[in-house]
């Protein structure tokens, strides 16, 4: 009777899991042991597969193509983890205190992240073309530098007769004292003003002209057009992991703050003592998922090095020449070399989740 | 007073930051909003002050097409109307300039809107004038000179089609200066000799948003003369709802199985299901491909298909419900207390019924917050659509559709309709974000965060 009570209930599982074992099952384990198949096969789409055993793992080795792909894709995945992270610990740091409307720039920050890749994409070829607001900001920035420098040399200047003055009095400000800063600031501000308006300091005339997206030279190694994708993807990746940030922060409990603020712990005390190490698994967390999502960077390659923009081999990454070794223009489907190329990159995403689970903590979701 | 300083150094010191960060997130779609609705967004320096932000332009556009077609939104000129265009230069010299005025003969663009044949203006619409209205001494900078106002007739007699655009050149010798036109051109070319609008009938939205409509006109079928910027467009809702539906209906059973039911291999199943959310899309096309070539098995021929590739059917099909959304599902399950289905289950309910009749009804916070996931990842997703849907053109979702827009009119620089195309395909999705920005916000922190 008991059994057939347990039975029933398996029963019922099945069918409500039916569609999704169907999906599971055709179209990723299926096709999962396929492509491993593919990789030992040369197989062209349309001619029976043959066996050729290691054969396509030693021509993806000796591919210079796929070597600057492998290259491309750590690359990125590490840069833009790096950079992602950090500036979005810094971000949940800032936004993570009882301000009121707080809310309203946490919303508007997250605006990047919810537009798709194509758009995205389409936004920053405009950006970097050669006569586009890059550039344009650039020539703008290097242009001012006159005040850029004027300012900073009147601001010390008022910053430092203030604390004097404030001293002779008999207050002790510390150098940068915060309040006396925002004075000194727009008393710097209305002196570049004035002095620009008076006409004794020009902007100087700087052209920054950086073909950001047809060339192929390098810049620290890596191709300017790839640059202008990692900035781009940082910018627009941020936002998410800020969000997992700050309710990872939102978790660590108030009294060890208290206890601390009595104590009478320095802010950096505070940070590095509490906040980093009880923020841990979720900052384990978030490395995993940018790595994991960088790895993966494919829309980007196809919109920058479309029709009058970047060459392939300035911009090619591991899933692209994966996609490029099936779809090649003009020639016969590689789809062995492709798949052995898929299956290095499979095998770099779980090398990162080991390396998560390994060091990171155990059972948490990846959604 | 000590304390109160502080308080409010502090408070400016946040807010100033907050600040900084809202300009450096919202700047760049700021700058790019802008500039896709300029003539020439790769205008060298960008200027924030341009003829569509001016509030003059508005009014006069609104009057011509209303004059010229009876549509202050859109614009467009019908038989029996006239508009008048006034227009002021100033000359240096001590007479009276030639201004050599005309309706040009020009294609509405580059790329695919070119291969159309449109009735033209110039074969339609005369034009009167210009006749000098006015002559007084004035002064441009250090130079003395004389401006002249002129006004410009163009009336469209007899029987004719409806045009949408009436362009208009306007040639003047060196040295003469625009100073005023009641529409300001649409650029300046020759030195500032040629001024060329190339609507004057544009109507509001017509000028200000050219770019916007102009990815609707001219992106065109060749066969069917048919809108593919909108067809793409109902593509995305059609499919983006499709995808919705069954997501909403199989992740929840998927899901309460998984949370809810004993059945052997259900932890396996569980870390398989893990397993394949962390596996690149890279790794399966190949053979997902290969299955909807030819029809999961042969098992479309059954219904007459004999391919799935390039079909709905076939995208649907092999994305009926993603791991993630029944992950997020069972994580909710979890949270419900289960004393709410055991009772139902001793009035001998089976399964299916407390699923369907009590569970659900409980979930709509998840099942809204997936939906709308689920909404958001299938209107932005490209690679699957890419590799299924390939031909004709007309089956492509928006993402597609942008890639081809690039590919078109990257070469020949029309950057204001690849803006456009751009912030168009985005205005669902930050629709949706502006109503349910809760969602959007706690969406990728669901579970993923979960003690």
């Amino acid at each position: 009777m008991r059994l057939k009570a347990s039975s029933l209930e398996a029963l019922y599982a099945l069918l409500l899991l039916l569609p999704f074992l169907f999906t599971l099952g055709v179209f990723f384990l299926y096709a999962f042991l396929r492509a491993m198949v593919f990789s030992f096969t040369d197989y062209n789409l349309f001619d029976p597969p043959r066996w050729v055993g290691l054969a396509n793992y030693l021509r993806l080795v000796q591919d210079p193509l796929f070597l600057t792909a492998l290259k491309h894709s750590l690359a990125y995945s590490l840069i833009v983890t790096t950079l992602q992270t950090l500036l979005a610990l810094l971000l949940a740091l800032a936004l993570n205190r009882p301000l009121r409307g707080v809310t309203f720039f946490r919303t508007l920050y997250y605006l990047p992240s919810v537009v798709s890749t194509a758009a995205a994409s389409l936004l920053l070829l405009w950006l970097f073309q050669r006569t586009g607001v890059v550039n344009q900001g650039l020539s703008f920035l290097l242009g001012s530098l006159p005040f850029l420098a004027l300012g900073f040399v009147l601001f010390a200047l008022v910053q430092g007769l203030g604390v004097a003055w404030w001293r002779r009095r008999g207050r002790a400000l510390p150098l940068l004292d915060p309040g006396l800063a925002w004075v000194s600031l727009a008393l710097a501000l209305l002196g570049v003003y004035v002095l620009v308006q008076v006409g004794w300091v020009r902007p100087w005339e700087v052209r920054v002209d950086i073909p950001w997206l047809t060339t192929r030279t390098t810049f620290l190694g890596l191709p300017y057009p790839l640059w202008a994708i990692i900035l781009m993807n940082t910018y627009t990746t941020i936002p998410t992991f800020m969000v997992i940030l700050l309710a990872g922060l939102k978790g660590i409990p108030k009294t060890l703050y208290e206890a601390a603020a009595l104590d009478g712990a320095s802010p950096w005390v505070v940070l590095t003592r509490i906040t980093l190490p009880l923020l841990r698994p979720v900052l384990f967390l978030v490395v995993t998922l940018g790595l994991i999502g960088t790895l993966q960077l494919f829309d980007q390659v196809l919109f920058v090095g479309g029709a009058g923009g970047a060459p392939l081999e300035s911009t090619i990454t591991l899933a692209y020449y994966v996609y490029g070794n099936v779809f090649p223009p003009g020639a016969s489907p590689r789809v062995g070399l492709a798949s052995a190329a898929a299956l290095v990159l499979a095998g770099l995403t779980l090398a990162v989740v080991l390396l998560q689970r390994r060091f990171g903590v155990g059972e948490r979701g990846w959604s | 007073m000590e304390k109160a300083r502080r308080l409010w150094v502090r408070l400016a010191w946040a807010y100033g930051l907050l600040l900084a960060f809202g300009v450096f997130f919202v700047g760049p779609f700021a700058m790019g909003f802008l500039a896709s609705l300029k003539a020439n967004p790769l205008e060298w320096p960008f200027s924030f002050r341009f003829a569509q932000v001016s509030p003059k332009n508005w009014v006069a556009a609104w009057r011509l097409g209303l004059e010229g077609g009876g549509n202050p939104w859109l614009g467009g000129m019908v038989p029996g109307r006239e508009v008048v265009l006034e227009v002021a230069y100033f000359s240096p010299e001590g007479q009276e300039p030639t201004l050599l005025a005309q309706i040009s003969r020009r294609k509405p663009g580059a790329g695919m809107g070119a291969v159309f044949e449109t009735p033209y203006a110039a074969d339609h619409v005369r034009l009167e004038g210009p006749v000098r209205v006015e002559a007084r001494p004035a002064q441009l900078g250090d130079r003395e000179g004389m401006v002249y106002r002129y006004r410009l007739r163009l009336f469209y007699p007899g029987e004719g089609p409806v045009l949408e655009r009436v362009p208009l050149d306007l040639e003047v010798p060196r040295g003469v200066v625009l100073v005023g036109a009641s529409l300001d051109p649409t650029r300046l070319e020759r030195r500032g000799r040629v001024a060329s609008w190339d609507n004057v009938v544009p109507g509001l939205l017509g000028y200000v948003f050219h770019n916007y409509l102009r990815a609707f006109r001219e992106t065109r079928s060749l066969e069917t003369g048919e809108s593919l910027f909108l067809r793409w467009t109902l593509n995305s809702f059609f499919l983006a709802a499709l995808k919705v539906l069954t997501t909403l209906i199989f992740a929840s059973m998927a899901g309460y199985a998984l949370a809810r039911m004993r059945f052997p291999g259900k932890h396996a199943l569980f870390l398989f299901m893990l397993f394949s959310m962390m596996v690149p899309a890279q790794v399966t096309f190949i053979s997902n491909y290969l299955v909807l070539k030819d029809g999961i098995f042969g098992l479309s021929r059954l219904f007459g298909v004999e391919t799935l590739l390039n079909t709905y059917t076939g995208l649907v099909l092999s994305g009926l419900v993603g791991a993630g959304a029944v992950f997020l599902m069972k994580q909710f399950f979890e949270s419900i207390p289960r004393e709410v289905e055991e009772a139902a289950l001793i009035d001998g309910a089976t399964p299916l019924g407390i699923l369907f009749r009590i569970v659900l009804p409980m979930s709509t916070p998840a099942l809204g917050a997936l939906a709308i996931l689920t909404f958001q990842g299938t209107w932005n997703e490209f690679f699957w659509p890419l590799v299924v849907l390939t031909s004709p053109r007309e089956i492509y979702t928006l993402p597609l559709g942008l890639l081809s827009f690039r590919n078109a009119y990257g070469q020949v620089g029309d950057w204001g309709l690849i803006l456009a195309g751009g912030f168009l395909s985005m205005i669902p999705v930050l629709v949706l974000f502006a109503l349910f920005q809760r969602y959007f916000v706690e969406g990728p922190s669901l579970g993923a965060v979960k003690e």
